[in-house]
């Protein structure tokens, strides 16, 4: 059986959203984005999926991310240039809402230590979680820029109430061959967690930030 | 014709009516003299409104009816009807109200008059009590709501409308507040209303209420109680046709007429499955619309501790909360020990409770937090003191909070809960047994050594999650299978074939289907083998074992024990070259469906391949279902079923026994001692007396008298 996206499509559509965003330069770096469509899934009676996936290369290389660690990872945040609070910091948040949204907003992404990420829900309240922000765990064992780059080459493919969910799976700076890459991985992954596969998709997309969408599927 | 010497038109209306719809403009002198004397009558009624005028009635329905013909006319007749229905409401006779609202709502299909006018005026009419005018009016509002939206929606109109309705969700008035409520939820369970904004007004102020009728509703709203009701409803209604039709036809003489509509009918039914499939209702459970699930939780909390409702309103309140703290993942940390309060064998509903602290906990709630109510559980529950189904019980609603939070569970408890695996009661050690599975999937280092059964492939791939810490995959699950031939369908289509004799299939299968994919070249095939190899080397078979050394005495390793090292690091170096090999495949090529099918065999294989049978349901859903909590283990060894099968089967290759009393021929007649067992107990009393052996003392007594008696006669 032939391969639904044949792999001419797929580059046919990477390279027209790539020489789209080229002739038309923006002031800032646009992301690409797979848009899916889904068909024969009703999120009100099936279960409702949800699945992370780890790309291959980073889609947003601008993600901020701060680490919320113990006295050893702080350390080791400060020698390697990235953003840090201890348990200290926390507590002076202070369970405060205002305080809480504030630090949530302005991180991507969250990272805490063991010893610190069980009392995260009690030092903070739900601020991280209701932004979606609650911190991956870093454990002492993994390095931490490692993490730092997974964390930023992760990508979560998640249908809450509607049949369409789109995810940044990379960005115009990229080569041909690297988009085509992680498009690859990220549908084979989402079609993966589809309850029949290929017939539960109704559409793909790939779409640049201001540009147009070109169909895959 | 109507004869002019005979005019009867000013007194029969419906005649009137019926020739002015034919022809308006002939008839509009007609039409006046008949509004002027409704005009007139008017006056005469407003002086005094609390009396029934049944020709006020009659001519209000019949310009009501014919109003569209002459519009200019008209102009003040709605307003002149919603003026006296505003002022004297509540005065009004029940019957004139009614007609007059019918009147209004005549004019409104007609569309003379403005909805937001008329809805306004129905909500104060709500004052009146008059049970049949407030249902008639809320039918009435939903329908005339769902026929605007029946073509398209006209925003600007809904949206004033809702903020109509939102503002009387609100009201002082306690009935008007219901059905506004009444009238949202039933808009948006027929996919009228079904925005967010509609929910969270039901949310933010139907859940607030003060009104005890609204705050259940709205609470009841969030439950969804009767969504699955509708839908089964509309499934059934083609299939119903369809089956009884086939039965008439299977029944009926067969004709050519009959054959054409039956096969008409199969042909609606394909329409509108069609129909279906194209269009599917996007309707969702309004819990996932609500925008601030959070401090949604937080007030009903609130308001559920400040509270002095009855118990089944404090149920649905925890009921919702439960459910917003589970779909949301939400922390709200005061719920735990509340709801521990209720967690007593003898508490009513106690099964509801127990589902709700499932439903409420959920991965992010630190293990802390939910430890006491697992506690309490074991504590209260499950002691041998309680009967089996209370135990059994405890131990299901374990089972559910753990499969959401596995982290709760402490080792100890665990490794007690464990013990009932031997319990006496069937109920119990099923329970016990099934949480026993579940850690073996999610943890099995909490269970003691010998409960953690053989591991799966499945199991050994699975990682241990710590607190927090989120799977990520690098690539499709099982995408691995995709390396190997597609001979991995053919085995699993084999059935449980065991690991040793899946190898002799393995090669067979390879054999028939080596050139079936292109893909692979003949390296990977030789690698694919030696990968078979290793699975089967954990069934420890020595034959596996003497083909691993034979490859390694091919690469000229001598002594034995190096070889194992050499072959067990040869093995992680496969392992890893698999995965990244998997991984490239991923990122090169789209997978097909095919593909997907091989991929989901092999994961469905790798959760089989030591010896489990079934592979544990792993369905986490949304609700926790009370069922599963309910749902004790109580069969008997044989069900009737099997019993009477079982008897039968006994009974085929032998004679019918023979008669009890030992008669072989049927004919003859009955004993005496057969026959007395029908016959009247006082027939036979003296006889069964004198059957009883006399004891010791009567006989004594018996020939005492004897003697004595001979004595006298001397």
């Amino acid at each position: 059986m032939a391969s639904k996206v044949s792999r001419d499509t797929l580059y046919e559509g990477v390279n027209g959203l790539l020489d789209a965003s080229a002739k038309k330069k923006r002031g800032f770096l646009e992301t690409v984005e797979l848009q899916i469509g889904l068909k024969n899934y009703d999120p009100q009676k099936d279960k409702r999926f949800s699945g992370t996936v780890k790309l291959k290369h980073i889609p947003r290389p601008k993600m901020k991310v701060c680490i919320l660690g113990d006295q050893q990872h702080c350390d080791e945040a400060k020698a390697n240039n990235v953003e840090f609070m201890d348990a200290e910091a926390l507590k002076k948040l202070n369970k405060n809402k205002k305080l809480v949204k504030k630090l949530a907003k302005s991180y991507d992404a969250f990272l805490a230590s063991e010893s610190l990420i069980k009392q995260i829900p009690r030092l903070l309240g739900p601020g991280l979680n209701k932004a979606g922000k609650f911190p991956a765990l870093l454990s002492h064992q993994e390095s931490m820029i490692g993490k730092i780059e997974e964390v930023k080459s992760t990508i979560k493919f998640q249908m809450k109430k509607v049949l369409c969910l789109s995810v940044a799976v990379g960005h115009v700076g990229m080569k041909p061959d690297e988009l085509a890459q992680n498009v690859n991985l990220s549908i084979n992954f989402l079609v993966s967690l589809l309850k029949k596969n290929w017939q539960n998709v109704r559409s793909l997309h790939v779409k640049s930030s201001m540009g147009p969408p070109q169909r895959l599927y | 014709m109507v004869r002019p010497n005979n005019n009867q038109l000013p007194e029969n209306l419906p005649q009137l009516q019926n020739l002015i719809k034919r022809d308006p403009e002939s008839y509009s002198d007609e039409f006046h003299i008949q509004y002027q004397h409704f005009l007139s009558l008017l006056e005469v009624f407003a002086l005094n409104p609390g009396e029934e005028n049944k020709s006020l009635d009659d001519i209000v329905m019949f310009i009501a009816q014919v109003a569209q013909c002459y519009p200019a006319v008209c102009e003040e007749f709605p307003k002149r009807l919603s003026d006296l229905l505003k002022n004297y409401a509540t005065v009004l006779d029940p019957a004139m109200r009614n007609c007059f609202v019918k009147a209004l709502i005549l004019l409104r299909n007609k569309n003379l008059v403005p909805a937001l006018d008329i809805l306004e005026l129905f909500f104060q009419l709500l004052r009146c009590p008059d049970k049949n005018l407030r249902t008639f009016l809320q039918t009435h509002i939903v329908t005339d709501i769902k026929n605007m939206n029946a073509k398209h929606k006209d925003m600007k109109l809904n949206s004033s409308l809702q903020a109509f309705m939102y503002s009387m969700l609100k009201d002082a008035n306690p009935k008007a507040a219901k059905m506004s409520a009444d009238i949202m939820i039933e808009l948006y369970k027929k996919n009228i209303w079904n925005d967010a904004k509609t929910v969270n007004v039901i949310a933010t102020v139907g859940c607030f209420s003060k009104v005890t009728k609204v705050l259940v509703t709205s609470l009841k709203f969030f439950l969804g109680h009767d969504e699955e009701e509708e839908e089964s409803d509309s499934d059934s209604e083609n299939e119903v046709d369809l089956k009884g039709a086939l039965m008439a036809n299977r029944v009926n003489k067969k004709t050519k007429k009959r054959q054409k509509q039956l096969a008409q009918i199969k042909k609606q039914a394909v329409k509108a499955q069609k129909k279906k499939k194209n269009a599917p209702a996007f309707n969702f459970s309004g819990i996932h619309l609500v925008h601030n699930p959070q401090g949604m939780a937080e007030g009903l909390f609130k308001q559920l501790q400040g509270s002095n409702e009855r118990f089944e309103v404090k149920l649905m309140h925890l009921d919702v909360i439960s459910r917003l703290i589970g779909i949301h993942e939400l922390f709200l940390f005061g719920f735990y020990p509340y709801i521990t309060r209720f967690l007593q064998p003898h508490q009513r509903q106690v099964t509801r409770v127990l589902q709700f602290a499932a439903q409420a906990s959920h991965e992010l709630v630190p293990g802390d937090i939910i430890e006491p109510i697992l506690k309490t559980i074991a504590n209260n529950f499950i002691t041998e003191r309680n009967s089996s189904d209370v135990m059994a019980i405890g131990l299901n609603a374990t089972r559910e909070i753990c499969m959401r939070c596995p982290l709760a569970m402490g080792e100890d408890l665990l490794q007690d809960l464990a013990m009932y695996k031997t319990y006496k009661e069937k109920s119990v050690m099923m329970a016990a047994r099934s949480l026993i599975t579940l850690y073996r999937e999610q943890l099995p280092a909490l269970l003691h050594k010998k409960d953690r059964g053989r591991q799966t492939e499945a199991q050994a791939e699975r990682k241990v999650r710590a607190y927090g810490e989120r799977e990520v995959h690098d690539t499709v699950l099982g995408a691995e299978a995709l390396l190997k031939d597609s001979k991995t369908i053919d085995i699993e289509s084999d059935g449980d074939t065991d690991s040793n004799d899946g190898e002799w299939v393995n090669v067979t299968h390879s054999d028939n289907e080596g050139g079936a994919d292109t893909d692979e070249d003949e390296d990977e095939e030789e690698e694919d083998e030696e990968e078979d190899d290793e699975e089967d080397d954990e069934g420890n078979s020595e034959e596996e074992e003497e083909e691993e050394e034979d490859s390694n005495a091919d690469e000229g390793v001598g002594s034995g024990e190096e070889a194992d090292k050499t072959k067990k690091q040869k093995a992680d170096l496969k392992i890893l070259n698999q995965k990244e090999a998997a991984q490239e495949l991923a990122l090169t090529r789209i997978f097909t469906d095919e593909d997907f099918k091989r991929i989901n065999a092999a994961n469905l294989k790798k959760t089989v391949t030591s010896a489990r049978k079934r592979p544990l349901e792993q369905d986490r859903a949304e609700f926790v279902k009370l069922n599963s909590i309910e749902m004790i283990y109580k069969k008997r060894k044989h069900d009737k079923e099997s019993r009477l099968e079982t008897v039968q089967a006994g009974r085929k290759d032998r004679e019918r026994f023979g008669w009890k009393d030992g008669r072989v021929n049927e004919n003859c007649s009955k004993t005496n001692r057969e026959k007395r067992k029908n016959k009247n107990f006082g027939m036979l009393r003296h006889k069964a007396r004198s059957k009883v052996k006399k004891s010791f003392k009567d006989k004594q007594q018996a020939l005492r008298k004897h003697l004595l008696h001979q004595k006298k006669m001397k």
